[in-house]
C-alpha cells in the first residue's frame, strides 16, 4: 500500500514530468527526492540550480545503480523520478520491485527515440511497508 | 483467489496464516500487484492462460524460517517454488514452473557469511547479489575477485544453481563448477549441510567438496529437492595484470587445428581465461551476430577481398605480468607454423583498474557486475533491444571446428526456414571449461507471435537432439522437451530423477516440474 504521503510526492510530479524531459528539468518537481535524467533524450544540462539531486547517466544504468540507488532504496522513503530510456526504466522497475518499490506513473514521450529505445517519464515510490517513510 | 493444484481451498488458507505467523504478515504476498512481481518478464507464455503464475509469495528471512515455510506447505501439500533473487529472465525469472505454486522469496536472506581471505572462498546466503558481493570485496580491501554473470543483478545462489556462467578464470567461470559446500531445507523441513558441512566442527566446509560418500551437491542444480539457504563458492585471488589476444587464421581449413590446438592449451592450463572462438569475416555485418559458414572456397574468397580473418580464437590470460607474457609467446609459437596466421594483443592492463580502464573494459572479465548489457540495443548492434524480451537457445555442442561449423549451418538454416529471428548468434561459448555452447538469442513478444516461437524452439530443440546437441539450460516452457531429449535408455535419466523426486519429496512439494522433473502426483499432467 502507498502511504498518503508518497501519494502525495508523486502525483504532484507526474505531469510535470509527463511534459517533457527539458518542462520537466525546468520546472524542477517538488515531491521528489531525486531525479534521473537519461542523457540519451536530454543531452545538456539545464541552467540553474535544482531543487533536488539530478543524476545524470547515457543508457548503463550501473553506475546510478550502484553509486546510489542500492543503498537508498535500502532504507525508508525515497522517491524518484526520471526520464530515461525504456531499457533503462526496465532494468530500475525490476531492481525496485525487489526492493519493496512500484512505478507508480509512467508515461512514454512524445519526442524522438534515441536508436529504437523510446524515452519514458516515471516516478518510482515506496510501495512495501519496510520501505515507506 | 488462485489456487494451486491439488490444494483445497482451505488447506490454502490455512498454509497461509501459518506462513503469515512463521514470517510476519507484511512478508506473505497475495495480491495480485504483488504478485506481478513474480512473473517471468521474458515468458514465452506471456499475458496467455498457460502464463505460469504464482499464487502466493512468501519471504522467510532466515533458515528457520524457510523450514517452518517448508513444514508447512508439505503438512498441506502445497507446492513451493524457491527463487534467489528470480533475475534470470527468460529462464523463468522469478515465476514457478508449476502454475499456482508458492514462491518463496529468498531475497531477505541476503548475509554474506564469510569471505575467507586465507582460503580464497566465501560463504553465502541465497539473495546475496554480485553487487553485494562486489561491494563488499572493495569496501573491506579484499584481494579476491568473483566471477559474476552478464547482467550482473542475480545472485550467486541462484545464478550457480541455475549453471550459469561468467567470464574469468577457468574453475571459478562456471559458477557451479566453484561451489564448495551447501546448505539446503529438504522437503521434510530438515537441514542438510554437503561436504565437509556435514562433520560437525569441521573447518573445510570450503575446502573439500566431497565429504564422504557420494557428492550430493549436484542433487541441487537444476533440481527440485532443496531450498538452498547456504552456499559456499572458491574465490580467485587478484591478478597483478591481464592480456587478451587473438590468434588469427586466414583459410576455412585452419579451424580445425585451431581449435584443436587451443583446446590442448587450456587443458594444460597455459591460459586460464575464458577463450573466444569467432569468425572475423562472417561477423562483419553485426559483431554479435554470426552469419552462416559457406562452403570453403567462398569463405576463402571472402577473406581474400576484405582481408578479414577466417577464424579467431582469443586466449586470455591472468596472473603475474611475466607470468602471462610468456604463456602469450608460447601460445604464438604453438600456431606459428600456420600460413598467414596473425597474432594481436587486444588488450593488456595491471589491477587495480583505473577509472579511465574502467570506461573501455567488460567489466564481467574483472569480477565487476554490470547492468550495461541492457542498453546493447541502443548501440547500432541491429534491431536488438534486450529489455524488449529473449531467450537463449543454448545447446552442447562439441567442442571442434566440425561442431562449430555444423552447429552454425543447422542452426542458421533451420531458423531461417522457421522464420527465428536470431539476434545474437555466437559459434561457441566457453563458460564451461571443456565443452562448446552455441548461444543463439531470439526475441520473445508480448503478443500472439509467442504461439509461433512456442512451435519453432521446440522443433529446434528436436533437430538438435537428432544431433545429438543437448540444452544445458532452458526455459520453463521447453523443459520437459528439453529433458525428452535426453533420452538414453529409455529416458533412464529422468526416471532416475523421478525416484530420487519421489524418495526425497513424497509430497511432491518443491519445486514442482523445473527442468522435467515431476513428482509422482503431477506426473501425469505434466502439462499442468
Amino acid at each position: 500500500m502507498i502511504s498518503r504521503r508518497s501519494l502525495l510526492k508523486w502525483t504532484a510530479v507526474a505531469p510535470a514530468l509527463a511534459a517533457g524531459s527539458h518542462a520537466a528539468f525546468a520546472r524542477m518537481p517538488h515531491g521528489l527526492d531525486a531525479l534521473l535524467l537519461d542523457e540519451r533524450f536530454s543531452p545538456e544540462p539545464q541552467p540553474g540550480q535544482p531543487l533536488i539531486p539530478v543524476m545524470r547517466f547515457a543508457g548503463d544504468v550501473t553506475r546510478v545503480w550502484y553509486d546510489h540507488l542500492d543503498r537508498r532504496w535500502r532504507e525508508p522513503g525515497y522517491v524518484l523520478g526520471g526520464i530515461t530510456g525504456s531499457d533503462a526504466l526496465f532494468v530500475l522497475e525490476n531492481l525496485a520491485e525487489q526492493h519493496g518499490r512500484r512505478v507508480v506513473s509512467r508515461t512514454v514521450l512524445d519526442e524522438p527515440h534515441f536508436q529504437g529505445v523510446a524515452p519514458i517519464s516515471w516516478v518510482i515510490a515506496p510501495h512495501h511497508p519496510s520501505v515507506l517513510a | 483467489m488462485a489456487l494451486p493444484p491439488g490444494v483445497t481451498e482451505t488447506d490454502f488458507v490455512d498454509g497461509l496464516a501459518a506462513m503469515r505467523s512463521a514470517v510476519g504478515s507484511e512478508w506473505v504476498f497475495d495480491q495480485p500487484a504483488d504478485l506481478n512481481t513474480y512473473r517471468d518478464f521474458y515468458s514465452v507464455l506471456w499475458g496467455e492462460p498457460e502464463e505460469k503464475m504464482a499464487s502466493a509469495a512468501v519471504a522467510p528471512a532466515n533458515v528457520e524460517e524457510v523450514q517452518q515455510v517448508v513444514r508447512i506447505a508439505n503438512e498441506r501439500r502445497i507446492p513451493i517454488y524457491p527463487i534467489s533473487t528470480g533475475r534470470n529472465l527468460g529462464y523463468g525469472g522469478s515465476a514457478p514452473v508449476l502454475n499456482g505454486s508458492v514462491v518463496v522469496d529468498l531475497k531477505r536472506m541476503n548475509r554474506i557469511i564469510e569471505v575467507n581471505e586465507a582460503n580464497c572462498s566465501c560463504l553465502v546466503e541465497p539473495g546475496v547479489s554480485f553487487f553485494d558481493m562486489y561491494r563488499h570485496l572493495e569496501e573491506s580491501g579484499s584481494k579476491l575477485m568473483m566471477s559474476v554473470p552478464d547482467p550482473g543483478w542475480g545472485s550467486l545462489v541462484g545464478n550457480a544453481l541455475d549453471s550459469g556462467g561468467g567470464y574469468t578464470a577457468a574453475g571459478y567461470r562456471g559458477h557451479f563448477e566453484a561451489v564448495c559446500g551447501i546448505e539446503a531445507v529438504m522437503a521434510d523441513g530438515e537441514l542438510l549441510r554437503t561436504g565437509m558441512g556435514a562433520l560437525p566442527g569441521s573447518e573445510t566446509w570450503q575446502q573439500y567438496r566431497m565429504g564422504i560418500g557420494p557428492c550430493l551437491d549436484g542433487l541441487f542444480r537444476q533440481s527440485t529437492l532443496g531450498v538452498v539457504t547456504k552456499m559456499g563458492f572458491w574465490m580467485f585471488p587478484k591478478p597483478e595484470a591481464y592480456l587478451s589476444a587473438s590468434v588469427e587464421v586466414m583459410r576455412f581449413e585452419d579451424l580445425e587445428e585451431l581449435v584443436e590446438i587451443a583446446n590442448e592449451l587450456e587443458y594444460a592450463n597455459l591460459f586460464n581465461g575464458m577463450p573466444g572462438f569467432s569468425s572475423p569475416v562472417l561477423t562483419r555485418a553485426n559483431p554479435i551476430v554470426m552469419a552462416m559458414v559457406p562452403e570453403p572456397e567462398e569463405m576463402n574468397r571472402l577473406v581474400g577481398e576484405t582481408g578479414l580473418a577466417a577464424w579467431s580464437f582469443s586466449p586470455n590470460f591472468y596472473g603475474p605480468e611475466k607470468v602471462i607474457r610468456a604463456q602469450w609467446e608460447y601460445v604464438q609459437s604453438r600456431f606459428a607454423h600456420i600460413p598467414g596466421v596473425r597474432f594481436n594483443e587486444t588488450g593488456s592492463l595491471r589491477l587495480p583498474i583505473s577509472a579511465d580502464e574502467m570506461e573501455r573494459i567488460h567489466k564481467p572479465r574483472f569480477g565487476i557486475p554490470s547492468l550495461e548489457i541492457f542498453n546493447v540495443g541502443s548501440r547500432g548492434y541491429g534491431d536488438f533491444n534486450p529489455s524488449d524480451g529473449h531467450i537463449w537457445f543454448s545447446a552442447v555442442i562439441p567442442r571442434s571446428g566440425k561442431g562449430i561449423v555444423e552447429a552454425n549451418r543447422v542452426m542458421r538454416r533451420e531458423c531461417e526456414r522457421l522464420g527465428l529471428n536470431l539476434f545474437m548468434f555466437a559459434p561457441a561459448v566457453t563458460c564451461w571449461t571443456r565443452s562448446f555452447v552455441l548461444f543463439a538469442a531470439v526475441p520473445v513478444y508480448k503478443d500472439e507471435r509467442n504461439a509461433h516461437l512456442r512451435e519453432a524452439v521446440s522443433e529446434i530443440i528436436g533437430i538438435c537432439a537428432e544431433h545429438g546437441w543437448g540444452e544445458y539450460r532452458c526455459p520453463p516452457a521447453f523443459m520437459d522437451s528439453v529433458m525428452d531429449a535426453y533420452s538414453f535408455g529409455d529416458h533412464k535419466l529422468r526416471r532416475v530423477n523421478e525416484q530420487i523426486k519421489d524418495a526425497l519429496d513424497p509430497n511432491g512439494i518443491l519445486s514442482v516440474g523445473r527442468y522435467g522433473v515431476w513428482p509422482e502426483r503431477f506426473r501425469a499432467g505434466r502439462d499442468a
